[in-house]
């Protein structure tokens, strides 16, 4: 079961399901089985961005005037958005990438990893523009208990993917034995591991972002650290995609249309996958907790944040199937997050900037005749 | 354009008339005054997803969120018949 970069044998890529299939040799998109991951592909792509086309100097001076308890949300937030495309940006490579059968998905995974390592970027040009020296923000990453948790609930699932695939790939099937624990590797037990792995990543994507987001566009509402929130804006774009996409994986399983077995394992899981969801969610109200331990912000607070985090869970859960969690929560609590993340309204172009502040090297030249009011002749 | 018109029944209690020549179905709802769920606004997102009940919906740009069977995504569609929808 070693893998192949280049599988010689002749596969048939319409007949094969999205994973633990044959593995991809041609990478052709002439005939696919499931076409809407070439059409995120091409959206992704068109979404393309870099970091320092964003001026984020201005936000230095708004920094400073932060209250104690805002620089912590604020700095807090970068810290767990750091920790989350720290994981996608490496993560769907390494675990799916090596079991992937069809060619639009093995790409699809590619460009959405990329685009997690843009993220990435973003966060240290905001970072370095903060702080002369911004080691200690990264360092409290892989130290900060609250940080850790979530890492530890984010990572496992594919951790244990991981490692049954290499398990897969040098032993085979059947039971083997590393460092004094058995292990049973069969295809049904690696699938049933893909599909745990899918649908914590759904979470993550669904909702482990949005406190965060929810945050910055709290600060962008009051004109402050309004770089930041362009970039945040980009960021929510791009999350909004890799979320269909693996919306599209776990509805095309359940629905049966691609791997049969993985229907019966969608079935089969389903409450297991629920929890895993809960477990996010209820994760996300412990960091709202976090984040206003020492006082809100003006226009949030934890219970605004809690409630918007089941408002989104009730969405997000729809969308996979499942009944709302929260049928009291129907409202959406935090409305202006909308207008930020509105795709049209997204800024492409320095001179197209609506945030006035942002209208990066350009002049303000309406003058009114009140301007000249102290002028005497 | 035109004007063509629809009523679109909404959580079985709003009435309303709607233009098919003029925006969204997810335009009109808020033109008229209703509490409306989106984000991308561009058929991507999936986060204006609704069920349609009855009647029939014509698309503007292809969606790219999964669309599940008796759901539609208003923000990129416009109405081709009466409708009876849940947003």
């Amino acid at each position: 079961m070693s893998y192949s970069t280049f599988n010689q044998e002749q596969t048939n890529p319409l007949a094969e399901p999205m994973f633990f299939g044959n593995s991809v040799n041609v990478a052709r998109y002439d005939q696919q089985k499931h076409s809407i991951f070439e059409k995120l592909i091409e959206k992704q792509i068109s979404f393309f961005w870099r970091p320092e086309e964003v001026d984020v100097s201005r936000d230095r001076v708004d920094f400073n005037k932060l209250t104690a308890s805002e620089k912590h949300v604020f700095i807090s937030n970068l810290k767990y958005q750091t920790l989350l495309d720290s994981i996608q940006g490496r993560s769907p490579n390494i675990a799916l990438l090596p079991i992937v059968s069809l060619p639009e998905l093995e790409t699809w995974i590619e460009t959405w990893s990329f685009f997690e390592t843009i993220h990435s970027r973003s966060y240290t040009h905001i970072l370095r523009n903060l702080f002369s020296d911004p080691s200690e923000i990264f360092e409290d990453i892989v130290i900060n208990d609250q940080i850790k948790l979530r890492a530890n609930d984010i990572s496992r699932y594919y951790d244990d993917l991981i490692f049954y695939t290499q398990l897969w790939q040098t032993h085979g099937e059947g039971k083997v034995t590393v460092e004094g624990v058995e292990h049973n590797v069969t295809r049904r037990e690696l699938k049933k591991k893909l599909f745990l792995c899918i649908n914590s990543v759904n979470a993550l994507e669904a909702i482990r972002f949005y406190v965060s987001f929810a945050c910055t566009f709290a600060f962008a509402e009051r004109e402050l650290m309004e770089g930041n929130a362009k970039i945040i804006r980009l960021i929510a774009r791009d999350e909004n995609v890799h979320l269909t996409s693996t919306q599209h994986m776990i509805n095309l399983w359940q629905d049966g249309e691609d791997d049969p077995e993985m229907a019966e394992i969608a079935e089969e899981l389903a409450d297991e996958a629920y929890e895993i969801f809960m477990t996010a969610v209820k994760q996300e109200k412990q960091w709202a907790h976090y984040l206003f331990k020492d006082g809100s912000m003006i226009g949030l607070n934890e219970s605004m944040l809690c409630q918007y985090v089941e408002y989104i869970a009730n969405l997000r859960m729809q969308a996979i199937g499942y009944d709302a969690p929260f049928p009291e929560r129907r409202s959406n609590p935090l409305p202006w997050m909308n207008k930020y993340l509105v795709s049209d309204n997204v800024q492409v172009a320095p001179q197209e900037a609506e945030i006035s502040s942002y209208l990066v090297g350009q002049i303000d030249s309406s003058v009114d005749a009140s301007d000249l009011g102290d002028f005497d002749l | 354009m035109t004007a063509k018109l629809f009523k679109v029944k909404v959580n079985g209690q709003h009435e309303l008339t709607v233009d098919a020549s003029e925006g969204t179905l997810l335009d009109a709802l808020e033109k008229h005054q209703l509490e409306v769920h989106y984000h991308c606004k561009s058929g991507f997102c999936g986060a204006c997803r609704s069920k349609l009940k009855s009647g029939s919906v014509r698309y503007l740009t292809d969606p790219l969120a999964y669309v599940r069977k008796g759901d539609f995504l208003p923000c990129c569609c416009v109405p081709e018949s009466d409708l009876d929808i849940e947003h």
